[in-house]
């Protein structure tokens, strides 16, 4: 057992050092996308810019955004990497991540501490330097996905299975049922469009992206081949008991952790929201997906999310 | 490699014909023989250890860049064996009359009775604790964990320029630079019997559990601090982490039932010693100052009755008070019927009136500090001031005379320190650490700090100040 602020710090170290894996990858694939399509349908690579301004939002009204597309594009690459004052950027969650780390510091190993230290100095340097190319920004974005990466081993390979770690992976794995929910909200509504508005090859094209946006890719391939049918995408990222992106696979993941976390007494209140959560998901089908109720589900999702976040806040950490 | 000799006060390592002391004949070959591109490349590899483990201070009052390294220079003092008997002993001698004095001041009050300190001087300062007269802290240790700072004269004498017997910070940096020699440089620990340091940890928890009211029940020890924006958070973290004890902050903490405990995910543990690392004032809003939101409301009734632990003792602070510091050769004698064995600087007193005249005549000659302030704050440097500013500051005294003690610049001791690709002297001033357990054991080493300004006196971390590692060798037939 630890103590409650130690497990509030730990929580959102989790948390936020998820959420910079999430906005670091989405940033990549989305500049790829982006550039991809520049030349033959301008009008989608600004709607993937502005997509990914919804997924992480900084409070602005999208009315707010630039008109040109080579200035949303690049106000874009630097809110979400470098800028420290939005609050989804790279440096800013993965400030956040250090900040509960220096607070939780005697919880954490030294491999842990370090790996994460390091990887915030690297946008953090960037911060007092102009990004200098795409060629360049891609590389240091990829540095730090990399160093995330690294950071999330350390913490799987020398933290000890204790309550402390609990906590830690519980902030990971509701960020990541919660943001890639987010990402299918903000997604879908275009990709389900009756009449795509778009080339076919485009259409595959963005149905790709959101299966590598959500580091699915070649887990949808393994489970389904190469074909993409918008019903089988849909049916794995929601459904898929094994993905670890998919919603049933992450509500199972925090109902689990918080199963451990309460040990053998009653049932507590997050993990009654979470488990219910995490049956709805495991019950639904492909119906679901042919009636068309995939976005007031995910509206469903994302509020249970949120009640689970309140009631585990007000449990352990008496916030 | 380039080296240039000290033109002022004592060279640690050149004697004043500019030859090698003969302890540092053997670093000296091994420096000679790296190129500067090596040295160079291993500064760096240093400097990003330092980053990478997040080795830092925090400064006070800057919008950014709060975090900062604290700068390490690779050149190590050398202290041998039988100075550092005498540093030792000297230590032993003093921290053992600071205990007798706070026992007695919290106690009996003889040394005020017999007039060996003015009682005034005592009862008038903020750092003594009327509420704590008659509360006596377990086994009558109220100084577990002291850190003196020591200067050597332009002779190469040893003296006391202050004792901390509140929070000294430091330690956790004389651990880790230990290691981050040993790291970039370790061709230096071959020719020399360093003695080791790194059971700072253990020995400083023996300590704490010495002090447990419930010694038989596995007492629970915790690190208490005011959290991430205090200075020295780092080393709170480090050493709770060495520990294996929790860190905790004033939140984490609650009083019921005359008791301690701390806020767990699944209820409350009881908590035996607690070494704050927070101001007595702080400690409880209920006690002492009302508004702070760092303390636990209620802790000191616990420490009254015994069932608490606070390391180091609340009231324990009055000991370093600079004014006190004056009267500690006396004090020596008086409790120990000693002469000091570690020499301290002459000092004057604001609150005598012969001293202050004399302050006030010999502004230009002499360094002002405020008695309850540390850091190298609230100080002035006479020799350096312009006469406006020692105008200004002597204004100042004359409103709080008892706040102010003087003494004359006593040159600090330079050590050669790696500056731009060269060795120049730059000033240094050792913390030695002492612990008061069952015994009272002195770390062989200590946090020698170093002032990186060519030219400055002000060894402070907070201002420009850097450190090195400090070796303490074994004897010779040890």
């Amino acid at each position: 057992m630890i103590l409650s602020r130690v497990a509030d710090g730990l929580y959102w170290m989790g948390r936020y050092l998820e959420r910079s894996e999430h906005v670091t990858r989405l940033l990549l694939v989305t500049e790829e996308l982006a550039t991809e399509v520049l030349g033959l349908d301008e009008e989608l690579a600004r709607v993937e810019w502005s997509d990914m301004r919804a997924i992480f939002p900084d409070g602005e009204p999208p009315e707010a955004q630039p008109r040109r597309l080579a200035a949303l594009a690049s106000a874009s690459v630097y809110d979400l990497s470098i800028n420290p004052g939005h609050p989804n950027s790279v440096f800013f969650s993965l400030k956040k991540a250090r900040d509960n780390a220096r607070t939780v510091r005697e919880a954490l190993t030294t491999e842990v501490f370090v790996n994460l230290n390091d990887t915030y100095r690297e946008p953090e340097g960037q911060t007092r330097r102009q990004i200098a190319d795409h060629a360049t920004f891609r590389g240091a974005l990829g540095t730090t996905h990399r160093g995330i990466l690294s950071t999330v081993g350390a913490i799987e390979h020398t933290l000890t299975r204790d309550a402390g770690w609990l906590f830690l992976k519980l902030g990971e794995s509701l960020e990541r049922v919660y943001r890639s929910a987010v990402i299918l909200r903000v997604k879908l509504p275009a990709l389900l469009s009756p009449e795509p508005k778009i080339d076919l090859p485009l259409f595959y094209s963005r149905w790709r992206g959101l299966l590598r946006g959500l580091s699915s890719l070649e887990n949808y391939r393994g489970a389904f081949g190469a074909r993409m049918e918008p019903a089988d995408v849909l049916h794995f990222l929601l459904f898929d008991p094994h993905a670890p992106r998919s919603l049933r696979y992450g509500a199972a993941a925090v109902k689990d952790y918080l199963d451990r976390v309460s040990g053998a007494t009653e049932l507590s209140q997050p993990a009654r929201i979470m488990g219910k959560l995490a049956a709805e998901l495991s019950y639904e089908d492909r119906d679901l997906i042919r009636q068309g109720a995939c976005l007031p589900f995910l509206d469903h999702v994302l509020g249970e999310i949120g009640r689970g976040h309140d009631a585990l806040s007000t449990l352990y950490f008496g916030t | 490699m380039q080296w240039v000799n000290a033109k002022s006060g004592f060279d640690e390592i050149f004697d004043p014909h500019g030859r090698p002391r003969p302890h540092y004949g053997p670093l000296l070959s091994i420096l000679e023989s790296f190129t500067r591109e090596d040295v160079e490349r291993r500064e760096r590899l240093q400097k990003l250890a330092l980053m990478s483990q997040g080795i830092t201070f925090t400064v006070y009052g800057e919008k950014e860049g709060l975090e900062r390294i604290f700068p390490f220079d690779f050149v190590p003092r050398i202290i041998p064996a039988a100075e550092w008997k005498t540093i030792q002993d000297g230590l032993v001698q003093r921290i053992t009359t600071l205990n007798l004095f706070l026992l007695d001041i919290y106690q009996d009050q003889k040394c005020l009775t017999d007039r060996i300190v003015p009682p005034e001087l005592i009862l008038s300062r903020k750092e003594y604790k009327r509420e704590l007269l008659g509360v006596i802290p377990p086994r009558k240790v109220f100084t577990h964990v002291v850190g003196t700072d020591i200067i050597r004269s332009d002779t190469g004498e040893y003296l006391v320029l202050e004792d901390n017997s509140r929070c000294p910070s430091g330690v956790s940096y004389v651990l880790e630079n230990r290691t981050l020699l040993s790291r970039v440089f370790p061709e230096f620990f071959g020719s020399y019997p360093v003695r080791p340091i790194k059971d700072y940890p253990t020995l400083l928890l023996d300590t704490l559990l010495y002090v447990a009211p419930r010694p038989s029940q596995s007492p629970v020890v915790v690190v208490l601090s005011p959290g991430i924006h205090n200075s020295a958070y780092f080393e709170h973290s480090f050493l709770a982490r060495e520990m294996g004890v929790p860190l905790v902050e004033g939140r984490d903490l609650l009083v019921e039932g005359n008791h301690v405990f701390m806020r767990r995910t699944h209820g409350k543990r009881q908590v035996d010693v607690i070494y704050r690392r927070i101001d007595d004032d702080f400690l409880d809003p209920l006690t002492f100052r009302r508004n702070s939101m760092l303390g636990v409301p209620g802790l000191l009734n616990v420490y009254r009755e015994g069932n608490v632990a606070l390391a180091n003792a609340p009231g324990a602070g009055v000991a370093d008070d600079k004014s006190v510091y004056a009267f500690m050769p006396e004090l020596i004698r008086y409790y120990l019927g000693e002469e000091p064995l570690l020499p301290q600087v002459p000092t004057y007193l604001g609150c005598r009136k012969d001293d202050f005249q004399y302050i006030a005549e010999h502004l230009g000659e002499l360094v002002v500090k405020t008695t309850g302030d540390a850091g190298g704050y609230g100080m002035l440097m006479g020799p350096f001031a312009s006469a406006k500013e020692r105008e200004a500051y002597l204004a100042r005294m004359k409103k709080d005379p008892g706040n102010y003690i003087a003494q004359p610049l006593v040159e600090l001791s330079l050590h050669p320190t790696h500056v731009n690709g060269r060795f120049e002297p730059r000033r240094v001033d050792l913390r030695p650490f002492i612990l008061y357990g069952d015994r009272i054991r002195v770390l062989p080493g200590g946090l020698t700090r170093v002032a990186l300004r060519a030219g400055s006196y002000v060894v402070n971390s907070s201002q420009g100040g850097g450190s090195k590692d400090t070796w303490v060798l074994a004897p010779r037939d040890a």
